[in-house]
């Protein structure tokens, strides 16, 4: 938390511009949980955010325009817009309402999207290049601001140049020929879209009320509430797999016998060694007191006050690794193990 | 009083090793196996080769159930096997899990990983291999 807070207000102060993170649920979803878990858990990182930034004695205004969010575009079409749109009307109030902001930007919630790894398939792959169209056209609906489209074959491997391109031609041919995303919310209004994101924003404000009740979001990590909620929605799902009262087309009803199999990319082992030999000429070409001061200061830092993104900067300056830079922060803050939910 | 030899559930070791976050599947694959009968320890993310060892002899396991999504496979998976060699274990059965290329799954068998469940596998069919191959729990 001291971390993102520090890149919040180092940023707001010198990197104005700079959308200082992303708040995500895109790992929430893919990890097995519902849209309405997603959305809901995501938000309420995204105020534990606020709330950390507002104690530090940050005013909204000068940081809340810059947050951003990553979200999952899962296959349920119109469970999925509801989802973002959702997520647009929840922040917004928050912001207004709870947090005071004045700048129209606060009230913003600007996203990426990404369409949903979890959902293709190994089976029949070719199929993934539909279900990622629609999964990414269900994003363009429902207001991102950016966009991921999955390549067909990344359920097996690494894409290959032809199937990443695939996946970038999909988002072109939604921009450029269909038109979709010429209009602002075009489903609003519609009473389905309508009645489905406001029983989004009912399960999202149910949940806000559960983590509140557990004091807050990092207590209900430590008792793995999250973690409990996510995988009982993975084992449901699962289930619901298994006794095909929900169909994965290739999967568990209209299967083929023979699957065909598709290229896939194969990295070189040969780029470990070229990599890991990279890396060992920047340490013995760097300067190695400079280095060394940089993570020493950054290690006193870390155990006192100070914002760590100048320490932070220097030792990467320096030539200092992610690992040093990472293992210097370690020494002082420990690692967090995570408790085992299942 | 009965004489008959008490039967033990087979104890699994599931974990996930190296740099990888996707547990999603190992998650859904304790369950499915406690809910079989088996009792399994799942050891969390990010474990090494010789954690998983570790564990596995803590708790007198019979098997380890590696579940991999980082496309390190032909690393890590025979790292825990030799690992099992040199601490005297080779009797515990190591499966695995994941997205793992077909071509790749003869060549980890000859490593000594004994079954390899691809995606889509239903949880049945991880059930009743562990049935068949431990048809009378853990003695």
């Amino acid at each position: 938390m001291r971390l993102v807070v520090d890149s919040i207000e180092y940023c707001a102060k010198e990197v104005p511009k700079w959308n200082t993170i992303s708040i995500s649920g895109y790992h929430i979803r893919e990890a097995g949980s519902t849209a309405a878990q997603e959305l809901a858990f995501t938000l309420a990182d995204g105020m534990a955010y606020v709330d950390a930034c507002l104690e530090r004695g940050m005013r909204i205004d000068d940081f809340a325009s810059r947050l951003s969010f990553f979200f999952d575009a899962h296959i349920d079409f119109f469970e999925e817009i509801a989802k973002f749109r959702a997520a647009r009307r929840i922040w917004a109030r928050w912001m207004r309402e709870r947090y005071g902001a004045q700048d129209e930007r606060s009230w913003k919630l600007r996203f990426h999207t990404q369409t949903a790894g979890v959902s293709l398939t190994a089976q029949q792959p070719e199929l993934n290049i539909a279900r990622t169209a629609i999964e990414a056209l269900a994003a363009v609906l429902g207001g991102t601001q950016s966009l991921h489209t999955n390549a067909m074959d990344e359920v097996l491997a690494l894409p290959t140049d032809k199937a990443a391109r695939l996946a970038l031609r999909t988002q072109q041919l939604l921009a450029y020929e269909t038109g979709v995303a010429n209009t602002i919310d075009p489903l609003g209004g519609s009473y389905f879209v309508e009645a489905l994101t406001d029983e989004m924003e009912r399960q999202a404000e149910a949940y806000f009320k559960r983590i509140e009740d557990l004091g807050g979001v990092i207590p209900a990590i430590e008792v793995g509430f999250f973690q409990k909620e996510i995988a009982d929605a993975s084992f449901r799902y699962q289930q619901e797999l298994e006794q095909k009262r929900r169909l994965v087309v290739g999967v568990n009803e209209f299967t083929v016998d023979e699957e065909e199999p598709i290229d896939i990319l194969r990295i070189d082992p040969k780029l470990e060694t070229e990599q890991v030999a990279r890396v060992r000429d920047v340490r013995a070409r760097r300067d190695q007191a400079r280095c060394s001061n940089a993570l020493a200061q950054l290690r006193k830092a870390a155990a006192g006050t100070d914002n760590l993104m100048p320490y932070i900067l220097e030792a990467v300056r320096a030539y200092a690794t992610e690992g040093e830079i990472m293992n210097a922060m370690v020494e002082v803050f420990g690692i967090y193990t995570e408790r085992a939910v299942i | 009083m009965s004489t008959k030899t008490e039967v033990r559930p087979v104890r699994i070791v599931l974990a996930k090793v190296g740099l990888d976050g996707h547990d999603r599947g190992v998650k859904v694959v304790a369950r499915a196996l406690r809910d079989a009968g088996y009792e399994v320890i799942y050891t969390g993310l990010r474990q090494t080769p010789e954690m998983v060892v570790d564990a596995a002899l803590q708790e007198d396991a019979q098997v380890i159930g590696l579940s991999i999504h980082s496309g390190a496979h032909m690393t890590l998976f025979p790292a825990v096997v030799q690992e099992l060699k040199r601490r005297k274990a080779t009797d515990i059965v190591v499966f695995g899990g994941g997205i793992i290329p077909d071509d790749d799954i003869a060549a980890l068998k000859q490593h000594g990983v004994a079954e390899l469940f691809t995606p889509g596998t239903p949880l049945q069919g991880i059930v009743d291999w562990l049935r068949k191959r431990f048809p009378e729990g853990a003695r």
